[in-house]
Parts: C-alpha cells; structure tokens; sequence
C-alpha cells in the first residue's frame, strides 16, 4: 500500500486552473521533496492532500482510504508541521503542546509525558518563553515535535526550514532521517534546491502540472546536470517550450 | 474534552495581550462613566437671548426668573430690536425671547406684554423642550397675578411620575448604556477573533487538527459569551454602584436575557466576520449595524413614533434584538416587572438569537469547507 | 514628488480592488440617512394613553377630547378595567408599557371649574424613558393650557407665541445630517489612515518611514491623500444626496464649506497618523482610532445630546474635538446659512487642532526612527 496516491488531480479556481490532472504517488517510509515556484500549484495540491480544499476533480487515496470518505481516519494518522503557522505565538512551549496534544485525544499524563520528552531536549529556559520569542531554529524544532505528538505514520513538512541557518538546517534533516528510520513517510515541500539533494525522490510542479519526478542522484546522471538546479532550471524551460 | 483545550487557549490568547485586556475591559468601563455623565438629555443651561422691548414690570420680572433659573443661560439681554434670526444663524444661542407691550389691553391692573419665543429649529428637540420651560415660568407668574387679584387659573396639571420621578436621565440612559457597550464589544470580539485566525493562518492549523467545525466554532464563541457577560456584570455593578441606578427587578432574567442577546449578537457578528475580507471592512460593517440597531431600537426615540411615521420601517424593529434587551433592561431595573410582563420579549430574543445561531453555525461550516 | 505619486497610486489601486468596501462607505450613511428622514422624527407621535374620567361631565369629556384630538396621543381603551377597576388596570397597563400616560379626571372636575377654583387635571406618567416623559408632560400642558384659556375666555392672557426658524417642520434629518457628514469624514480618514499605516508597519515594508523625514512624510502624504479625496467625495455625496432628497438646506458658499471640511478630514488624518505611530498592530490602530475619535466625536460634539446640559469640564472637552466646530460650521454656514465670519474662532480651532495633532505625530516618529538607529 502506497502511502499517498494521487490520480488525476485537478483544482480549477474559475477560469484558472492551478492544478490540471497530476498523478503521482508516495511510497511508504520515503522521504518525498516537493519543489516549485510559488504559483505553481505545489500548495493548492498539499491543501488538498491535506483536505483543506475541495479538488475539482480526480481522487486522493491516503494510506489505503479514500480521502474524501475518510478524512477523519486519516486525521489520526497524519501529522503537519508549518514553520511560520501552526504555533501559538502567545502560547509557551509547554502551553502549545497541551493545546495539539489536547486536541489530538492526549491524556493528561500523556501530555506531560511529551512536555518532558521535549524538555530534555531544549535549554530549560525556553520552555516556559511565549513561541514569538524563540529563535527560529528553536520554533522550527518546537513545530515538528508538536506535529508529531499523536504519533502520525504520515507527516507533511511544509517550508520547514525557511528562515534557518545551514547548520540548524543539516540537524534538521538528520531528524528527518531518524524518522524514516522510524517507518514515517514524509512530505517536504520547500524553496531551497540544495535540499532536494537530501530527499528520496523529488516531484517539481510548474503550471499545474509535474515537469521532473524522480530520484536526484539518478536524475543527475541521467540528465548530465551538474546540479539540482540546473535540472530544475532546464525542466521548467523545457514545459515552458510545450 | 477537546473543547476544554480550545476554550483555554482562546482565553490564555486574550489574557496574554495586555492592550486587548483594557480594550476589553478597562476601556468599557471608563466609557460607561464618561457615557453616562455625557448621555443625559435633560436640557439645562439653554443659552437664551432676552429682547425686552416692553416697559411693563412683568417682563422684567420674568426675565429675572429667567436669569435664575438652572434650565437657562442668559448670553445678552437687549432692549432694541434685534433681528431674531441673524442672531439664531450665529449659533451662539439657541432661542430668543421677546417681550413687547401688546396696544389695547389691560384688562388686569398688570399688564402682561406679548412673549415671542423664536427658536432655533435645527435642534428641535432642546429647542422645543427650552420653549416648554419658558411657557412653564410664564405660567407660574402669571398664576401668581391672577392669584393676586383673586382669580385662579382654570385647570392645572399635577402630575405623578412613576418608576423615576426625578426623571433622571442616567436612570433611563444608563443600563442602555452597559448594553450598547456590549454591543459595541461583542461585535469587535468576534469579527476580530475570526479574522485574525484567518490572518494568521492558524484557521487551517485547526482545520487540519482532529476538531470537528462545531467544536471550532463553539470553541471560539464560548470565550467571547464569557468576555461579554464578565463586561456586562462589571458594567451593570459600574452603573448602580457609580450612578445609583435602582435595580428593582430580577437579577437572574437579566442575565438570561442579556444572554440571550449576547448570542444573537455574536452570530451576527461571526457571520460579518465570514462575509468580510479585511479588517477595515469588519469595521465599516459593525459600526453600520450599530447604529441601525441603535436608531430602531427605542433607545433615542419611542418605538410608537417610529411606527407611526414609517410603518415599513417599524417592522425592522420587530427584528431588532437590541429593542427587545432594551425594553426589558428598563422593566426589569425600573419597574421591577416580573416574567409576566415581558415573555413576549424575552421569546422574541430567544427566537432571534435561534435564528441568528444557527445561521452562523450553516455560515461557518459552508465557509470553512470552501 | 515620483514617490509621492507612486504612493498614492498604489494605495488608490488598494482601495478600488475593494469595491465591497467602497459601497458601503457610500450606501451605509445613505441607509442612515433614509432612516433619519422617515422614521426619526423629534415630534413624538402617536404616543399611547389611557383616560380615566370619573366626573364624566362636559368639561372633562372636552379635556379628554382635547387629548384625542392631538397627533402626539393616541387614546387606548383600559382593557382590564371592568374586571378590576379602573385604577388596577390602569397601573397594569403603565407597567406592561401598554400606555405611557394615563390621564385622570376626578369626580368634582366640573364642580371645580363652574366655582372658578383650579380644577386638578391627574396625570400619572411612566418616567422610565426620562426624555419622552418630559415631553409627554409638556404636550400636556400645552392642551391643559389651552383647555384651561378656552374656559374663561382667557385665551389673549396667553400670549406666548412660538416660532420655529430654520426648520419649521421639525425634521430631524436636519439634525442629523451634519454629524453624519462629520462621522463619515472622520471614519474614513482616521481609521483607514491609521489602519493602512499600521498595516504597513506589520508588514515590515515600513522600513522605508524610518529611513528620513522627507521619505517618511511623503510616504505618509502619499497614504493619506487618496482617503482625504475619497472622504470629501463621499460627504459631499451625503451633502447633495439630503438635499435633493429630504429638502436639507445647502447655503452658504460651497467652496468655504468644502476648505472647512478639508481641514477636519485633515485633523482625522492627523490624528490617524500619530494612532498608527503609537498602535503595534492594526487591530489595535483601528480599535484606538474608533476609540479616541469616533465616540467621543459622536457624543461629545453636540452631534446628538446637546452640549450645553453637560458639566463644565466634559464641555471644556468638548472644545478640543475637532467634530464640534466642525459641526457648528456647518450648521451655522450650510444649514442655517450663516455669513463665514461668525465661524473664524471655529475655523481656528480646526486649523490649530490638526497642527497639534501633526506635531505630536511628527514628533514620535521622529523618536520611533532614532530608537532604530
């Protein structure tokens, strides 16, 4: 069973259509990069992977269910994390773990168990800070960990490591592959194109629809590119011709 | 269970802004002070211009009465002609008053002149009620001459006030104050707390997590009913305690009814929010509704005249939420009615803020699923 | 002066692609003043009542004629009277609201009347709604008077006449429409001011107001200017539209009215900038800028409640809110048709006022671009 299968997806907003019949799939414990230019359509179809919008057409399969019948099943089985959105500026550290524990069916002792779990992990300090005032290598660790607090075999990461350093960022990753390890499969959607390198396979969407899919390494050989970059570059132009 | 998480973070969201705690409640309750001694419409100190082109001792006796009396302020007293509406124009008072002798009278020893009152008709309301003090002086010299010279005025008013007799103004004004603040606030509450989780784009964190719409959206309106009926004691302790405003009724009916109210405000408010795009608009909306409920509401005018003079408009009032709280804030602290005299408002208020529930609740889960 | 205009092109652009928002600036006040002009009227009508006349004799039946015949009662029938008595029913019907007055003539009325002694005339008055009470009461003693001068032919001992300038017919749009005029002008340059400045300051683009005073004044200039036009062209609208429709007079010289109603939007935009040099967020510019300008612009301009009942330091207050001078001019000038020269004091207020205003916001960017530094 794949962990995420999409066919024939399309997302038409009036006259535009952001999103025009994709198809791809997600293989279970893979790391999957999402790439593309804003406007290419990559959040329209992460929204409604995610059930935040309605598809115009085509069907979305998450883990075995039908994602239009399911979606509350699946909710228990999915785990989000977006570095800019999903904290609570005005709530501490420990308070925005009680609330999406809370809110994920955690029990009291469960929660304070993750409260302390993450207490190991970051200075004493900052657990008791309001989220606006951590640093963001602080916040983006904060995030994932609240995204996974119900234990969810399929997590979307989006942007994640906007807005931090490369060494915070190459840590990151390590966590990333900790989870594979883990048997999770996870989404990352991002801007920066060195960290293409680190995902599984990568999926580029330009226009609405997908111009490269494939592993980056084999990608490269293949294409004779010297980088991520180059083979992204050279995709987009390529659609851009057709 | 999960509710109880939602609710707490909304109230550790609010109580963590420190500017919208004293918007919420320090600010209310200095405006209820400042409301109340600003919203008075007992018309004193009437700014007056005295004409006297008369010779007679009457006219300079009332003019003295005039001079003494608190309800005017004698700006000039002249005793040439002046052109009455020139001075009207200028603004700087709101009536003149002019006594000539009338030719051919005396038919009492005394004569009393011809008393023009010329009033400033932009404010009829202050105009008219100040003409109403002057003809009350009037009289009462004039039944003073005529009880000299044994003769009595035919018939006379005496008149019982009931409910207020000193007709204090506060006393009506007052508990619609606390719940024109509530109107005020609650609106802002809501429209805001929506459009800011929108802004925020935490909205679809929420989506996203395993609430159901319903619990979202009780999560977020419960918090606000809490804000509104802690302003609303405050307010109502502010305005009996401060003013001296007698509560003569029952207590528990205006909560329920001030729930009640509060509901039927908030949905309306959350389906603003859900129809607006922007802030600024939130705001345009809000004030316009405000002063809609105000002006159909009988708190500045009488729900009587207004059906009399616009019958298709009166039937707005019918929907009114505003009228009804009103009419039964000023029953139950004034004339301390019991449920018997206003189930039918009270009914009406729970039909309304039914009817106003349900839409927002239809409104929000039609707006979330986009 | 590119700058500048490019400014102001973009938050024009901003607000056209809003179309919902600008018909409601313009429909809002138009509903408003629909409802002024129809239903809000300052004669009280049609005001319920109850008679309860126990001489039943000529004179009082003609008094409680007299009653009927007024436009302002409208006499109702006690409905409980026969089970419980007159009076009974009588404070019931008082205390549902279902009469506001009930008129009580006791037996000997017309005893009274044929001695030449003063008859009573009860009144029994629900004071709960203080204002209509005391007019109730003064319709009452207008018919009383009028009664009582019929009777012994004393009708030219009651000389007082009254008469009405500027608004014969009492109509309350004539009231209302100035501070109308001045509410709208002041929402759409204060808040939106306020809240477009503050918008930018979140944002982060207003990095630029910090970098120099020129820059930052001709970014504000530029800001502000597109709401001054669409304020003016909105409260002119208001203006023409009450007078063609509702007969509200429009005297005086259209051009000063308009130099006078620029300098208040401009003590709105003042008073929009420094809110938004002191607000954090544009929730809280907004709510300040409702907050320090609309209320009180509403209450304590004589807008509504008449400022002379008030004590004297809320009418010292008074003075220094823009609206109230504001709303004198235009009363005075365009309403009544005064000559401008009996304005000069307001105008200066007006004109003193947004000076302040602009200094005070002027000052704390200054003090918002050093903290930068």
């Amino acid at each position: 069973m794949k962990a995420v299968e999409v066919s024939q997806l399309s997302k038409r907003f009036g006259d535009f259509t952001a999103v025009d019949r994709i198809s791809f799939s997600v293989e279970r414990g893979e790391v999957l990069g999402f790439l593309g230019p804003n406007g290419a359509g990559k959040t329209t179809t992460i929204k409604m992977i995610l059930g935040l919008l309605e598809p115009s057409g085509g069907r979305i399969t998450i883990l075995g269910l039908d994602a239009r019948k399911r979606r509350d099943d699946i909710k228990k089985m999915t785990g989000y994390m977006s570095q800019q959105f999903s904290l609570y500026p005005l709530l501490t550290v420990r308070e925005n773990i009680e609330f999406f524990g809370g809110i994920s069916g955690l029990g009291r002792a469960e929660i304070r168990g993750r409260q302390e779990a993450l207490a190991g992990q970051l200075p004493d300090a900052l657990m008791r800070l309001q989220v606006r005032s951590l640093p963001p290598g602080i916040r983006q660790k904060v995030a994932l960990f609240v995204s996974l607090l119900a234990g969810p075999d399929l997590v979307f990461l989006d942007e994640p490591t906007s807005g931090v350093d490369p060494e915070a960022r190459r840590a990151f990753w390590h966590t990333i592959y900790s989870l594979r390890e883990k048997g999770k499969t996870i989404l990352v959607t991002t801007h920066n194109l060195d960290e293409a390198e680190y995902a599984d396979r990568i999926l580029v969407i330009h226009q609405g629809r997908i111009v490269l899919e494939g592993a980056p390494r084999a990608l490269l050989e293949e294409r004779k590119a010297g980088s991520v970059e180059q083979l992204f570059r050279e995709a987009i132009s390529s659609h851009e011709k057709t | 269970m999960r509710l109880f998480y939602l609710v707490k973070k909304e109230v550790l969201e609010v109580v963590r802004q420190r500017e919208l705690l004293v918007l919420l409640f320090l600010a209310p309750l200095i405006q209820i002070i400042i409301l109340g001694y600003v919203i008075t419409t007992d018309i004193k100190n009437v700014p007056v211009e005295v004409v006297n082109l008369s010779n007679s001792r009457a006219a300079a006796e009332i003019t003295d009465r005039l001079r003494a009396s608190p309800l005017f302020r004698i700006v000039k007293i002249s005793d040439r002609p002046e052109q009455a509406e020139e001075v009207l124009r200028r603004g700087r008072v709101r009536a003149v008053i002019e006594f000539r002798d009338s030719p051919g009278r005396g038919r009492f020893s005394w004569t009393l002149p011809e008393v023009h009152i010329l009033m400033d008709g932009i404010d009829a309301n202050s105009s008219q009620i100040a003409a109403g003090y002057v003809n009350g002086i009037i009289k009462e010299y004039l039944q003073e001459q005529l009880g000299r010279v044994g003769l009595e005025i035919p018939a006379e008013a005496k008149a019982l006030i009931r409910y207020n007799p000193r007709l204090r103004s506060i006393n009506t004004m007052g508990p619609g104050i606390v719940a024109l603040l509530l109107t005020v606030l609650s609106m802002f509450i809501t429209a805001f707390s929506f459009v800011r989780e929108r802004e925020q784009h935490t909205m679809d964190t929420l989506l996203m997590s395993r609430l159901k719409p319903m619990e979202i959206y009780v999560g977020k309106a419960l918090p606000a009913v809490l804000i509104g009926l802690l302003d609303m004691v405050l307010g109502i302790a502010v305005v009996i305690l401060w003013f001296r405003i007698p509560l003569r009724g029952s207590v528990f009916y205006l909560f329920l009814a001030s729930l009640l109210y509060l509901a039927a405000i908030l949905s309306y408010a959350l389906i603003i929010s859900t129809v607006v795009v922007n802030q600024s608009q939130a705001m345009f909306f809000t004030w316009f509704s405000l002063v809609l409920f105000l002006m159909l509401s009988g708190f500045l005018t009488p729900l009587e005249s207004i059906r009399a003079r616009a019958p298709a408009l009166a039937v707005l009032t019918e929907v009114n939420p505003l009228r009804y709280l009103i009419k039964i804030i000023r029953e139950i602290f004034l004339k301390g009615n019991g449920p018997a005299f206003f189930w039918r408002d009270l009914a009406a208020l729970a039909g309304i803020a039914l009817v106003l529930t349900s839409l927002s609740l239809l409104n929000f889960r039609r707006f979330i699923s986009k | 002066m590119k700058r500048l205009r490019a400014v102001m092109t973009k938050e024009f652009f901003h607000l056209l692609r809003d179309p919902r928002s600008l018909s409601v600036v313009f429909l809002m006040p138009i509903v408003q003043i629909f409802i002024f002009g129809y239903a809000i009227s300052f004669d009280l009508e049609n005001i319920p009542m109850a008679v309860i006349d126990q001489d039943r004799s000529e004179p009082s039946a003609h008094l409680a004629q007299d009653f009927e015949r007024s436009t302002v009662f409208a006499l109702k029938p006690l409905s409980r009277a026969k089970a419980e008595g007159d009076f009974e029913a009588a404070n019931r019907a008082l205390r549902a609201g279902e009469v506001k007055q009930v008129l009580v003539l006791s037996a000997g009325f017309a005893g009274q009347v044929r001695q030449g002694r003063t008859a009573e005339v009860g009144l029994i008055i629900d004071g709960s709604d203080s204002n209509v009470a005391s007019r109730i009461f003064q319709y009452d003693q207008m018919i009383i008077q009028r009664f009582a001068a019929g009777l012994k032919g004393l009708e030219d001992v009651f000389q007082v006449k009254t008469k009405v300038y500027f608004n014969p017919e009492s109509r309350s749009v004539f009231f209302f429409v100035p501070g109308l005029v001045a509410v709208i002008l002041l929402m759409i340059s204060a808040m939106l001011t306020a809240s477009s400045i503050a918008r930018e300051r979140e944002l982060g683009s207003a990095e630029l107001l910090f970098i120099s005073p020129l820059r930052s004044g001709e970014i504000i200039l530029g800001k502000t200017l597109p709401y001054v036009l669409v304020a003016l062209a909105v409260g002119s609208f208001i203006l023409f539209f009450s007078h063609f429709w509702f007969g509200v007079p429009l005297r005086g010289n259209l051009l000063v009215l308009l130099f006078f109603a620029l300098l208040f939007v401009l003590t709105g935009l003042s008073f929009g900038v420094l809110i938004s040099a002191l607000a954090p967020t544009q929730r809280v510019a907004l709510l300040g800028s409702v907050l320090a300008t609309l209320l009180p612009s509403i209450l304590l301009s004589g807008f509504i409640f008449p400022l002379d009942s008030l004590a004297t330091p809320l009418r010292a207050l008074a003075e220094i809110i823009p609206a109230t001078h504001f709303l004198r001019i235009i009363r005075g000038v365009a309403i009544k048709g005064a000559s401008l020269r009996h304005f000069l004091r307001e105008g200066a207020s007006l004109a003193g006022l947004s000076l302040v205003m602009l200094s005070l916001a002027a000052l704390r960017f200054t003090r918002l671009r050093r903290a930068r530094r």
